[in-house]
């Protein structure tokens, strides 16, 4: 595989890997659970019982980290497959049928663009009322605007490609074409963005949780544990900056393999990618 | 890589005396086992393999072969402009009997478009389409002279008319898409001599340009180099050019040479099998101007995976299973006192035998 | 004359679209803005006078039509929670968000576009992949966390600047230095991602014919760097710094939650949990409005960097 060649992308893997046996392993490595609240032992600094010390409630930090690993990569992967295959579809039909179709998606999208995505992303949360699955819903029509926005693009220099014009010429139908060639041949240059989704997607998650209006305390994902130590920051600031780092390494990782991909598959998409939200 | 262990045996190939009459004139350019590599997959890949060539002042040498063949990497190699990783791995570079590559980039940067200046295939985007015309060939001047701005803009017009743009004054004020491509060529030719070179390196240079434009073109650098006595490189797969304008010309196969000569010698004698193929369908000198070259059986050669011996081997008509040697390493130049080489074993030539050997 | 008219057209276009999507998008919002203005014990005749006067009782298309010749009278209707009306409480924020927005823009751009010119310059160089390396965690850091560990060094710690992000009273003087943390942590945060993109355009414009021809003709890397391949690159960039302008309001939100500054972001976030519905949905027609328009200032400034844009 010539993509692990590329020593961002192999570091990307590693991390993401890594991150995914912490997931799937939580209630195994977790010393204790995310949510068991210990009031004779609040705000503890670090020590062997608790790592990374506990929190107002005298929750464990650590813990509370481990299980919202879980939470975050829930948010990335359920952004990415929903605002690729909704973006993909109307970016696809978009670019394929052409005509007013095309003219009236364009300027929607254009539309769409124009919104801040995280501003989006927020008013979509609060008109949904704040849970796991809203903020997975919002930051995914937050951002397959821009999915459809490449895939119209790619679409575009795809459709007069021999091997559509041939399919075409041999009765091949609109949407078996579609499905056959158009989106398979699609596929890098949109996975690369839908990578980058996926981080801001979790940075995303964790501003709405920061705010309050993400998924709901006394859930245990990173945003919310970073607003948490907000109050505590002079006392006990290892709680806020760990979960920081925590969501830092996961979106390095992801924009590691982004990175990675997108210098392996296409070597002209550099500027069309990079942080989209 | 399979030359490594066998260095040229002839670096030098003279040029043949064009006119008998005048005395020879001095070589103005001369590659000595020039040799490019890219880093491959698999260890670095060879794409310039010990090209040995020289060319004279006033003479013209056309440079011919396949797409892919080396021909523009064999002179961006000889101005130190292989793009990162690339690299020049061994070999000389001489302008006026000194060696130019090895030493500080800055120097280098001196020489090129001074000395040795290069024009490329495509005019559309050679020129730089967010500054005028008259802009592009003030930065060319002030990167090598102490000249004002006023004087600089005065002497870019003056180009521009020797280029034969109308309304040089007007002219020099539009940016390149205001002009069209046989205009454009003529802007980039104007830059190219903005600082009257020694050598001129033509790649392609009509390729994209219509045919009635092309011969203009052409035109107009062989006056120009009979007023300046410039060398001329012509990088070129249209052999119909070759015959008209050079004196010597080189042929490329997969980043070697093959054979090179006087043009009279290449074109009615031609030796190396690929030589021969390029020449099947033209066999005289006053054929179509316009002819490209014909397709040759079997697939252009991939540089990242040559045979051990000939790179033509494969396509072969000649050498083809008849010969082992012809698969056991590439093969150098030799040739007779005229001044024609070839690198083939299946020809009968007083030195061969000891180049075998 | 004629690319200006199209742009303003266009530019009519896109805000009318922007003024229907936060119609419908603020008709998602539950709850009813009558019964949380007269609170639970309201009588239901109360409640459908309110409603009446809001609009709410009419259909929706009706109430859109009715938002719309409104919008175009600049009237957005009033704040539920003071009666203010919404375009007096934003004019009332915006200042502090366009000076936290544009300081934050001003420090991204002084940052990040040099430097994404000297890594492409340097690509490959030790200096190239330590400044990428830090770009890379630039852009992966919550930027309300940099937020909160810039207030722990630099006010808790050092106390070199304070925590709150604005001061009620003093001079200038005095709301520069509480604007520097913001300011400066808003920027670098967007500085990364101007680099990034930066040198993505450089580079690929440096892989151009047109440079290769002026390296040939000897012109020296520095100007070939900084003259040639910069004003070719240009474009690219300032669309990029159009695309940040839009991520960097929506990190004006968070850092104004932060610092504890006011401004247009902390204003909705209030509106949207006092379900403030017509201030929400002001809030956002602005920010995207103003999205709108720098983007099309950028558009004809791409004009007077690019003569095939202008000339035709």
């Amino acid at each position: 595989m010539r993509y692990f060649r590329h020593p961002g992308f192999l570091i990307g893997v590693i991390l993401l890997t890594l991150l995914l046996i912490v997931a799937v392993a939580a209630p195994w490595i977790a010393p204790m659970s995310p949510l068991e609240t210990d009031l004779a032992n609040t705000l503890a600094p670090p020590s062997a019982a608790h790592l990374l010390g506990t929190d107002q409630f005298g929750r464990d930090v650590l813990s509370r980290l481990i299980w919202g690993t879980r939470i975050s990569l829930q948010v990335a992967v359920a952004v990415m497959a929903l605002s690729l295959s909704l973006g993909m579809v109307i970016g696809a039909v978009a670019g394929f049928f052409g005509g007013w179709v095309e003219r009236v998606t364009v300027s929607v999208i254009d539309i769409l663009l124009a919104f801040p995505g995280f501003l989006l992303a927020l008013a979509l949360v609060a008109a949904r009322g704040s849970s796991l699955e809203s903020v997975i819903i919002a930051v995914a029509l937050a951002f397959t605007p821009r999915v459809a926005a490449v895939m119209r693009a790619v679409v575009l220099t795809i459709k007069p490609r021999t091997y559509v014009e041939a399919s075409r010429a041999i009765g091949m139908g609109t949407m078996r074409l579609l499905f056959l060639h158009v989106v398979p041949n699609s596929l890098p240059p949109v996975i690369v963005v839908a990578t980058v989704s996926a981080a801001t997607a979790i940075l995303a998650e964790a501003g709405l949780s920061f705010l309050g209006l993400g998924v709901q305390p006394p859930a245990p994902t990173w945003g919310n544990v970073i607003a948490d130590g907000q109050s505590f920051l002079a006392s006990n600031p290892l709680i806020s900056l760990s979960a920081g780092i925590c969501i830092a390494v996961m979106v390095v990782a992801l924009n590691l393999l982004g990175d990675g991909l997108r210098d392996t598959l296409d070597p002209q998409m550099r500027r069309s990618s990079g942080r989209v939200l | 890589m399979p030359n490594k262990a066998m260095p040229n045996l002839h670096p030098v190939a003279p040029a043949a005396p064009v006119a008998p009459a005048t005395a020879p004139r001095p070589v103005a350019l001369e590659l000595r086992d020039l040799t490019t590599v890219f880093p491959g997959d698999d260890g670095p890949v060879t794409v310039i393999d010990g090209v040995s060539l020289a060319v004279r002042a006033g003479g013209t040498l056309a440079v011919v072969g396949e797409s892919g063949s080396g021909k523009s990497m064999t002179f961006l190699s000889a101005l130190g402009l292989v793009a990162a990783p690339g690299r020049v791995r061994r070999g000389e570079v001489r302008i006026d009997g000194a060696d130019i590559l090895h030493q500080p980039p800055e120097r280098l940067r001196r020489l090129r478009g001074a000395v040795i200046s290069m024009i490329f295939q495509d005019p559309l985007t050679a020129l730089n389409p967010v500054f005028t015309i008259g802009e592009q060939i003030v930065e060319v001047l002030r990167a090598h002279q102490r000249i004002g701005r006023a004087a600089a803009r005065a002497r870019a017009i003056e180009l521009l008319a020797r280029v034969q743009i109308p309304d040089p004054a007007r002219r020099v004020d539009d940016y390149p898409h205001q002009l069209s491509g046989g205009q454009r060529q003529r802007v980039l030719i104007a830059m190219a001599i903005a600082l009257s070179p020694k050598i001129l390196i033509a790649d392609e240079p009509t390729t994209a340009l219509d045919v009635t434009v092309q011969a203009q073109i052409l035109d107009l650098l062989a006056d120009l180099q009979a007023e300046t006595g410039m060398a001329l490189v012509l990088i070129t797969h249209d052999l119909g050019l070759v015959a008209r304008y050079a004196d010597d010309v080189a042929v490329m196969y997969a980043g070697r040479l093959v054979e090179t000569g006087s043009m009279e010698e290449v074109f009615t004698k031609p030796r190396h099998p690929y030589t021969r193929a390029l020449f099947r369908s033209i066999p005289r000198l006053d054929g179509p101007v316009d002819e490209e070259l014909p397709a040759i059986e079997g697939q252009p050669p991939n540089v990242a995976r040559l045979p051990p011996g000939c790179a033509f081997e494969p396509r072969c008509t000649v050498g083809r299973g008849r010969a082992d040697c012809c698969t056991r390493r590439p093969l150098p130049l030799a040739g007779d006192r005229s001044g024609h080489r070839s690198a083939c074993f299946h020809e009968d030539l007083p030195d061969r035998k000891e180049a075998i050997r | 004359m004629d690319r200006l008219l199209r742009q303003l057209s266009q530019l009519a276009i896109t805000v009318f679209g922007i003024v229907t999507v936060t119609f419908f998008l603020v008709r998602m919002i539950p709850g009813d803005p009558a019964q949380y203005m007269l609170g639970d014990y309201a009588t239901e005749e109360a409640l459908a006078t309110l409603r009446a006067q809001l609009g709410l009782d009419q259909p929706v298309y009706v109430q859109y039509g009715l938002y719309v010749l409104r919008a175009v009278t600049g009237d957005f209707g009033s704040s539920v929670v003071t009666g203010r009306p919404a375009l007096e409480e934003i004019l009332f924020s915006l200042p502090d968000s366009a000076i936290l927005a544009f300081a934050g823009l001003a420090v991204a751009v002084a940052i990040g576009i040099p430097l994404g010119i000297l890594t492409a310059e340097r690509q490959g160089s030790w200096s190239d992949m330590l400044i990428m390396i830090v770009a890379l965690f630039g852009i992966s850091f919550p930027v309300f966390w940099l937020g909160l560990a810039s207030v722990l060094l630099f006010s808790q710690e050092l106390k070199w600047f304070p925590a709150l992000g604005a001061s009620s009273g003093g001079g200038f003087l005095t709301h520069l230095h509480h604007l520097v943390l913001p300011a400066g942590v808003l920027g670098i945060s967007v500085a990364a991602y101007i680099t990034r993109l930066t040198r993505s355009a450089m580079l690929e414009v440096l892989g151009q014919d047109c440079i290769r021809v002026a390296r040939a003709m000897g012109v020296p890397e520095r100007r070939v760097v900084w003259r040639l391949a910069l004003k070719n690159a240009l474009v690219p960039i300032l669309a990029i710094v159009g695309v940040t302008f839009a991520w960097s309001l929506g990190s004006a939100i968070l850092i104004e939650v932060v610092f504890s500054r006011p401004g247009i972001g902390s204003m909705i976030l209030k509106a949207v949990s006092a379900r403030d519905y017509q201030l929400v949905q002001a809030g956002v027609l602005v920010l995207a409005v103003a999205v709108v328009l720098v983007n099309s200032l950028l558009d004809l400034a791409y004009g007077l960097v690019d003569p095939r844009l202008s000339t035709r």
